[in-house]
Parts: structure tokens; sequence; C-alpha cells
């Protein structure tokens, strides 16, 4: 091979290994990731927006200036799940229901796609607690990753990848884990 | 003269009888069952696939609709702290039907997608002996996201143990 071929076998080879490398770093999430606590997190409100990360082998959950942890350890399950939520927002999405010739539920069909992050852990006196995250897409599954490493248990080997979009499946259409 | 006395012994017999209805009513209920406390156990669902999330919504749902009932000791899945607790009502909860439904679908049509789950709720002692046994279902027809249909069911479950049990803090 001349060094001119290899130069152009070069210049041609190395934008696709950019974007090979790209693509594998998008499922890693350096740091926290935005999160709504939909509900079971003790001392944290229902529907309380905030950032989760998994640091010393603790799910760490900061909203405002609280924060709250779940050991990992004490992680029974870790279940990760694929859901939608409107793109019109609460309120606004309310006033528009209002609009004329059917407005607002036109705004309804606009959803957009989020994951889901269920834990189930023991408390010191071995009560079980439940807690359900909300957060952007494919970054349900790497917090899964970093706390089974460090010490949370999963039954749910293999993970879904969209099945179970609760709010946006068909109406009878059961859900998959 | 004696038309309007009539009448009007008619009339205090008659208030005397409306007003004794409900007092009779209420003797006629059952008596309620005893219960220093009550443990909530996680919901199964070995039948029916449910999502986790369903399934924690359903059991922590529960466990703060009981609080708000006046049962001043409720205890979770697993703690210790409910084991020589006297007078102890134990809530075991399957799950026996399951329609996921759609919000979207909810919000454009209004008439379909509706999510419902029927859970059969089963309170013991914790010997196992069997007090009361419930079909209790929750569901979201209009408005809200599908997990709204656990808070519905844990309502219900919630009044269910509030008419057929009395807890010490709550009479």
């Amino acid at each position: 091979m001349t060094p001119r071929s290899r130069a152009v076998l070069v210049a041609v080879v190395l934008p696709f290994t950019g974007l090979v490398t790209t693509s594998g770093n998008a499922q890693q999430v350096p740091g926290p990731v935005k999160a709504v606590q939909l509900t079971g997190l003790t001392g944290v409100k229902d529907n309380a927006k905030g950032t989760l990360n998994v640091e010393n082998g603790r799910l760490h959950f900061v909203h405002g200036k609280e924060s709250s942890d779940v050991t990992a350890t004490s992680i029974e399950d870790v279940v990760t799940g694929a859901d939608s939520r409107k793109s019109v927002g609460n309120t606004v999405g309310m006033i528009s229901m209002a609009a004329p010739y059917g407005g607002g539920r036109f705004l309804s069909l606009f959803r957009s796609k989020i994951d889901t992050l269920t834990v189930k852990y023991r408390d010191a006196g071995g009560g079980l607690h439940g807690a359900i995250f909300t957060m952007p897409v494919g970054t349900a599954d790497v917090i899964k990753k970093d706390l089974v490493a460090q010490g949370a248990h999963t039954t749910a080997k293999v993970e879904p990848t969209a099945a179970p979009a609760s709010s946006s499946t068909p109406p009878d259409k059961e859900q998959k884990q | 003269m004696n038309r309007i006395l009539n009448a009007s012994i008619r009339l205090s017999v008659s208030t005397l009888v409306l007003a004794a209805s409900p007092l009779l009513a209420q003797k006629n209920q059952p008596a309620k069952i005893k219960a220093a406390a009550i443990q909530v156990e996680m919901i199964q669902s070995d039948e029916i696939k449910l999502p986790a999330e369903f399934q924690v919504a359903l059991y922590e749902n529960l466990i703060r609709q009981l609080e708000k009932n006046g049962f001043t000791h409720v205890y979770r899945d697993g703690d210790r702290n409910a084991t020589n607790v006297a007078d102890l009502v134990v809530l075991h909860s399957t799950v026996r039907g399951f329609k996921a439904g759609s919000e979207r679908a909810r919000q454009v049509t209004t008439v379909t997608g509706a999510t419902s789950i029927t859970v059969h709720c089963q309170f013991t002692r914790p010997d196992g002996t069997s007090l009361l046994e419930r079909d209790v279902n929750g569901k979201v027809r209009f408005f809200g996201g599908n997990l709204k249909a656990t808070y519905d069911f844990a309502k219900k479950a919630a009044h269910v143990a509030q008419e057929n049990f009395s807890s010490p803090g709550r009479e």
C-alpha cells in the first residue's frame, strides 16, 4: 500500500471512527442527571424536580437545597422502563383544553419520551420502600448499571428498549417488563 | 280541632321515625374489628404482568392513604418493629386485573384510553387468620397520567380499612 493510498484510507476511515466513538459515549452520563421524583423517596415531596446521580455507593437525589440518599446495597430491585409525557406542560396544557376547535386536544398529541427508574429498597428497620423517578431518554439504564456495579440488586436482567411506554401505548395493550 | 290534633300527632311520629332511622342503621352495621396497627405487604402480581412503577406506586399510595385515614401505626413490608405489636392487621394485596390505557387517547378522545387496575385485598392477622377480603379497583378516566389509577385504588382501599377496622387513635 502506497503512502498516498494509506493517507486516503485514513482520511476516509477517521470520520467514521469519530462517529462510532461518539455514539458509544452517548450512553455515558458523566454527571448528575435531571430527574423528577414521582413518589416514594423519604423526605422528598412528590413530583420534586432535581438531579440524580450515583456516587460513593449511594443513589443521590438533590432537590433544591435538600438532598436524599439511598445506599446502593440496600436496594433490592432496580427496574428501568420507558414512558412519555405531554410536551406542553401542566398549566398551559390544562388551559389549552378550553381552546376552540379541539386545539387543546391537538396539543395533547405531542408527547416526549422519557425513561423511568424504579427502585425498591429497605430502611434500617427492614421496611420496604419504593421510589419512582423519570428522566431523559437513555439515562436510566446508565444509572441502573452504576447502581448494580456498586452493590444494588436487580431482578430484571435484560432491559426492554422501548416497549412499556405506559402513557403512549394504545389502550388495552399490556405493558411488558 | 280533632283533625288538626290528629295531623300534628302523625307529623310528629313520622318525624321521629325519620330521625331515628340513621341511628337504627348504625346499630345494624357490623362491629368494627380492632386493629392497633396495620402492616402493608408489597403488592403481588404473579399472574398479571404489572410494570414495576405501578407496583411501587400502589404500595406507596396505599401506605400514605392509610396514614391519612387515621391509622396511627402503618408498618411497611418487612418492618421488624411490627413483629410484637398486639392487634396487628396485615394487608396482602394481589393484582387481579390491569389495563394500561393511554393518557394520549384519554385526552384526545375523552371516552377511550381509561387505565384500570383491580386488586384483591386480604386483611389478616399475623398468623394468617383472614379477617376481611375485598376486590378494590382504581381507575383514571379523563385527566391525569396512568399512575393516577394507583392513587384512586389506594383511596378506596383505605376507605375499606377505615369502615371495617377501629384504630385506637381514630375512634
